[in-house]
């Protein structure tokens, strides 16, 4: 084995980041291998499209049609009628709009306060350090379903329950899974830079904020999609927090429409889909940034 | 903007989206500057000349009738402002829950029978019975056992609303196809042999070949459209099917045990989950959603698999407007060795104890018990009246809509059983569906079923109370 | 730098030794304030105020009393936690295995710059971004014994698929496939992001001296994804244990309790039967049980830190 054959299955990751710079010779072997690699690629493509193509074509279906079509059939026509529908909706623009700030400030706020926290845990030395991850870790392991009571006794008790504060204060200020998955990040960078900055007086805001962070882009956006998702999808915290529906989020605009008469799938497919296109959107970019950033995670340049 | 096309960077992308967002966010804010305030919770004077009640309901579709019905109301009361708040029923009890310990409930509520008991006990919703004598209500205007739903201890929680019975829908263009006609007089079943019903069902199930199940040649393997779909549900489900045969789920309102462990019910159940399966004429247990409660049954009977969809009549609208490709019908349960019965069960609307606008909350109670909202609600087609003379208003609206419900109205001038109340109920309903599913889907017998059933629920019923 | 300082728990304090200093307590204390004013204020108050619950009986609305220890007995008594313990226990073992090796070997695969690996990457994360409400639907397209996609399948190749949702054998492992479909590319970012952070250097230096790519997996990939694996191991087993949308959506803890895990149980005890103290007890139970796998977790990351390279 050669190192210039490396760029195939199973193998380094690194070194095949730089195939196309490189003159590549094509062998029968490296076609055979590409075409099972790309057979592979269509599999794992199929496994995870096929549910949304048929959530896509359904979705331009009439209700009946939809209950008693195969998901397969296709829709007879492409009519927006139900995008319309869920779009023209009592209040479809206000729980979107009421999404989109809360999931913005959650996300700003979980991921700095978080990457702030997780720096300490890898990176700083204070008493009492690994007893306090093991506090954070646990919250980890806490079912959510039942603090939400107490939860709900106390924002009410601050008075702010019915307001956006409810929908965001809980996650903005940090959260033990973004510290945990940031800390393991940090734990792989080599220490040596910490020290050099350091012997060269820096403040461990300036290394924090000037080396670690541009080092640590990929994690950070990792962890803002995961900040993101969660707002954006949340559902029992919202419904229960908030009464009036100039607050609602849209989670709980789309659980509006099922039922125990009989749920409005057609209604309800639209409306996913409407929601899904901008998370859909905003993850093609950064997982692009996730990749294109290697070059800067590398320290061997 | 430019219509060139434009490569943005991340960072000007990300300038627009936190621009577009501030946007949407502070278009949805101008409704007011009042109004945007109270959502960051500075909350500014609200017009105290009015009574700003809330009516919360769960069903979007009643929504629309009672917005009608309380658009009049608000018409009437100048001084009183009515705002609804719609909420999913898998969310419903949670919600009204929560809302009463921050203070945030709404004035007036529907309530559903499981919930009945446990907001009585727990005192959220007002005794109304003062009120009622007060303004002079006649109370036998309405169809018969709603009021006794809404009562605990001779006091009423609540003026009735509207009613329902079970019934069969009939998928009449399948009838025409296989050339049978809807019953005429109300079949019959009995534990023993089926009687008249199974032979009824026999006709109506139909393999790929177009073969009845009583003709010769019938491949059993190969069934196309089953004739009915029991359900393990103890209102759309088995529970008509238990009086038929003399057994019941509680024995009266109240009660700190069930009855559900009984000679009859074995008789009963075993007749649903066995006799009826081996007959080939019960769709299997396992399509009708999980633990067999009858959650696809409404889509199996739009998609043809179903002759008969038995069910209660809130159904109408959603099976008017999935079966646009054949004509429904309806006709009665069965009667058993005990008779014909059908469970009964009814809304009401409670009336929070927590209310800052009493007199005004039951002025909206009031009328929404009273004739002039109930025509409103039958004649859109939305319910069956409460008030029973004003019930030929719903039929007529369906009428007109190619949808004979007069079964239903049939059923509720015959032997009701009431919707089993007592403290608890909501989630011991719940846990006698795990209970009974083995025996529906056939890996367990009635009576360990049914004794396993009776066994949880009377302690979720006794420990509640 | 030696493999060995990479990724290991050693690798968590500062080369420097000594004592802290109040400075660094200080910039310790500044980094940490606010999240850990989110963790006390948002999580640590409630999850004190769960366990004194789990010594009342509380309906949330009439006045709580004290019972001590009884709800404990009662919900094994008359709510099966120990069954669905078990379930919990079985879903985690479908689960996790299968979910970890097949993120892993995606993120393997996809991690190259050939033409269609970053869209592929975009489709595996899809059902991590979808709405959970419309979910049910999609799995009755799949799952339906008369309709759905898989017995439809299943019937051109002559075989007559079960009723998998309501099959006390099926039920369990279809939830499990529904999970892992839906998260199993959200961890493969993980590991991605793990793969990008592995110097190329490593590699070449193995190529020259001759090592297989099997045994540079084996020797450079999976010990400098250690800090990587510890991460998904642990956030996956503890995600799992709560596991309650999937199962809410499909079968609502059926056939019969064939299903119900725990965290179905105690979604039905708070907000179906409002016995608060009771759900409770409950969340103590599983929150001790999920403390114990973790901590054996970490034990055994620990126990195995030293790899070296050369």
């Amino acid at each position: 084995m050669t190192a210039t054959s490396a760029p195939t299955l199973a193998a380094a990751p690194r070194a095949t980041a730089d195939v196309p710079h490189r003159p590549t010779r094509i062998t029968p072997g490296r076609v055979v291998r590409l075409v099972i690699f790309y057979l592979l690629l269509l599999i794992i493509a199929l496994v995870f499209l096929t549910p949304y193509l048929f959530s896509l074509n359904a979705s331009f279906k009439p209700l009946a049609a939809i209950l008693s079509d195969h998901a397969w059939t296709p829709a007879t026509s492409l009519s927006l009628t139900n995008f319309k529908e869920v779009l023209t909706s009592n209040g479809f623009a206000t729980y979107l709009g009421n999404t989109v700030l809360i999931t913005v400030i959650i996300t700003v706020g979980q991921v700095l306060f978080s990457l702030m926290g997780a720096y300490a845990f890898a990176r700083l030395r204070f008493p009492g350090r690994d007893a306090l991850f093991w506090l954070y870790l646990s919250m980890l392991m806490v079912p959510n379903v039942v603090t939400m009571i107490p939860l709900y006794v106390l924002m009410d008790g601050a008075h702010l329950l019915n307001t956006y504060w409810a929908l965001f204060l809980p996650y903005t200020l940090g959260t033990p899974y973004a510290v945990f998955l940031m800390r393991q990040y940090f734990l792989t960078l080599p220490s040596e830079i910490l020290e050099a900055a350091r012997l060269d007086g820096c403040s461990e805001a300036r290394i924090l904020f000037r080396i670690l962070i541009p080092l640590a882009r990929p994690i950070i956006t990792t962890a803002a999609i995961i900040a993101f998702v969660f707002s954006w999808n949340n559902f029992l915290w919202p419904l229960i927090a908030t009464n009036s529906s100039d607050l609602q989020v849209v989670t709980v605009g789309l659980a509006n429409l099922q039922s125990n008469f009989g749920t409005q799938w057609n209604l309800v497919l639209a409306g996913s889909i409407l929601v899904l296109i901008p998370l859909v959107v905003l993850f093609v970019i950064f997982q692009k940034q996730i990749v294109n950033s290697i070059s800067l995670t590398g320290t061997n340049r | 903007m430019t219509r060139r096309p434009v490569s943005m960077t991340r960072r000007q992308l990300l300038a627009a989206l936190g621009t577009a967002a501030g946007a949407v966010a502070g278009s949805a804010a101008l409704g007011g500057c009042s109004n945007a305030a109270a959502r960051w919770g500075f909350s500014g004077n609200p017009d105290s000349a009015k009574a700003n009640l809330t009516y919360a309901l769960w069903d979007t579709y009643q929504q629309e009738g009672y917005q009608k019905s309380i658009d009049q109301f608000t018409a009437k009361h100048p001084d009183i402002s009515v705002t609804i708040q719609q909420i999913p029923y898998g969310n419903y009890a949670p919600k009204i829950t929560a809302s009463f310990i921050s203070g945030n409930a709404p004035d007036l509520f529907w309530v559903n029978t499981p919930f009945l008991a446990d907001w009585i006990r727990q005192g959220i919703i007002a005794d109304v019975t003062d009120r009622v004598r007060a303004a002079n209500i006649d109370t036998s205007v309405y169809v018969e056992g709603l009021v006794e739903l809404h009562e605990r201890e001779g006091k009423l929680y609540g003026l009735p609303k509207d009613w329902d019975t079970i019934c069969f829908y009939y998928n009449k263009s399948y009838f025409q196809k296989l050339g049978v006609s809807a019953p005429t007089e109300q079949l019959e079943w009995n534990p023993d042999d089926g009687g008249t019903f199974l032979k009824f069902l026999r006709t109506i199930t139909s393999d790929s070949k177009g073969k009845t199940a009583d003709q010769p040649g019938f491949d059993p393997g190969d069934i196309v459209t089953y004739a009915v779909g029991n359900t393990n549900d103890p209102q759309s489900g088995y529970g008509s099917y238990l009086p038929m045969n003399g057994g019941a789920f509680i024995a009266e309102p109240y009660a700190a045990r069930t009855v559900l462990d009984t000679a009859p019910n074995r008789e009963t159940i075993s007749f649903l989950s066995q006799m009826l399966v081996d007959e080939h004429v019960q769709i299997p247990y396992g399509e009708l959603g999980p633990n067999a409660d009858g959650s696809s049954a409404l889509t199996l009977f739009a998609q043809g698999r179903l002759a008969l969809f038995q069910a209660g009549d809130w159904n109408t609208s959603s099976i008017s407007e999935l079966t646009s490709n054949f004509e429904v019908g309806t006709f009665l349960l069965p009667r058993g060795p005990q008779g014909g019965w059908t469970v009964f069960n009814g809304l009401t609307d409670g009336t929070s104890t927590a209310t800052e606008h009493p007199e005004q909350t039951w002025l909206l109670a009031e009328w929404l018990g009273g004739a002039d909202s109930q025509r409103i609600m039958g004649s859109g087609g939305y319910i069956w009246p409460a008030i029973e003379s004003l019930d030929p208003l719903y039929a007529e609206h369906w009428k007109k809509n190619k949808v004979d419900v007069s079964a239903f109205l049939t059923a509720a001038q015959g032997k009701k059983s009431l919707y089993p109340v007592a403290v608890g109920m909501a989630e011991a309903v719940s846990d006698v569906q795990t209970a009974l599913a083995p025996t529906f889907f056939g890996t367990a017998s009635a009576a360990t079923g049914l004794a396993k059933a009776q066994q949880v629920a009377d302690y979720r019923i006794s420990s509640g109370a | 730098m030696t493999a060995a300082a990479i990724g290991t728990e050693a690798a968590a304090t500062t080369t420097r030794t000594g004592k802290p200093t109040g400075r660094d307590i200080r910039t310790a204390l500044g980094f940490l304030a606010p999240s850990l004013i989110g963790v006390i204020a948002f999580l640590l108050v409630p999850v004190v105020v769960v366990i004194v619950l789990s010594f009342v009986k509380w309906d949330l609305l009439t006045p709580p009393s004290f019972v001590g220890v009884s709800n404990y007995i009662d919900i094994f008594r008359y709510d099966a936690v120990g069954h669905s313990l078990l379930v919990t226990a079985y879903y985690v073992l479908l689960n996790i295995p299968a979910q970890t090796v097949i993120a892993l070997g995606l993120a393997v695969l996809l991690n190259r710059k050939l033409p269609g690996t970053s869209f592929v990457r975009v489709l595996c994360v899809l059902p991590y971004l979808a709405t959970p409400v419309a979910m049910a639907v999609v799995w009755n397209w799949f799952f339906d014994p008369s309709t759905g996609v898989i017995n439809t399948l299943l019937g051109f190749v002559g075989i007559a698929g079960p009723s998998w949702l309501s099959s006390q054998v099926w039920a369990m492992p279809v939830v499990a496939f529904a999970n892992i479909w839906q998260y199993v590319g959200y961890n493969m970012l993980f590991f991605l992001a793990g793969l990008q952070s592995i110097p190329a250097s490593m590699y070449e230096a193995a190529a020259i001296d001759g090592a297989s790519r099997i045994k540079q997996f084996f020797s450079i990939t999976l010990p400098l994804l250690r800090p990587t694996m510890l991460f998904v191991l642990v956030t996956g087993v503890i995600g799992s244990f709560q596991v309650f949308d999937t199962v809410y959506v499909l079968t609502n803890g059926g056939p019969g309790d064939a299903t119900e895990v725990m965290n179905s149980l105690i979604y039905k005890s708070a907000f179906v039967g409002f016995r608060i103290g009771d759900a409770a007890a409950m969340s103590v139970v599983l929150f001790v049980v999920i403390l114990v796998v973790t901590i054996v977790q970490f034990g055994y990351f620990r126990n195995r830190t030293t790899y070296e390279m050369n």
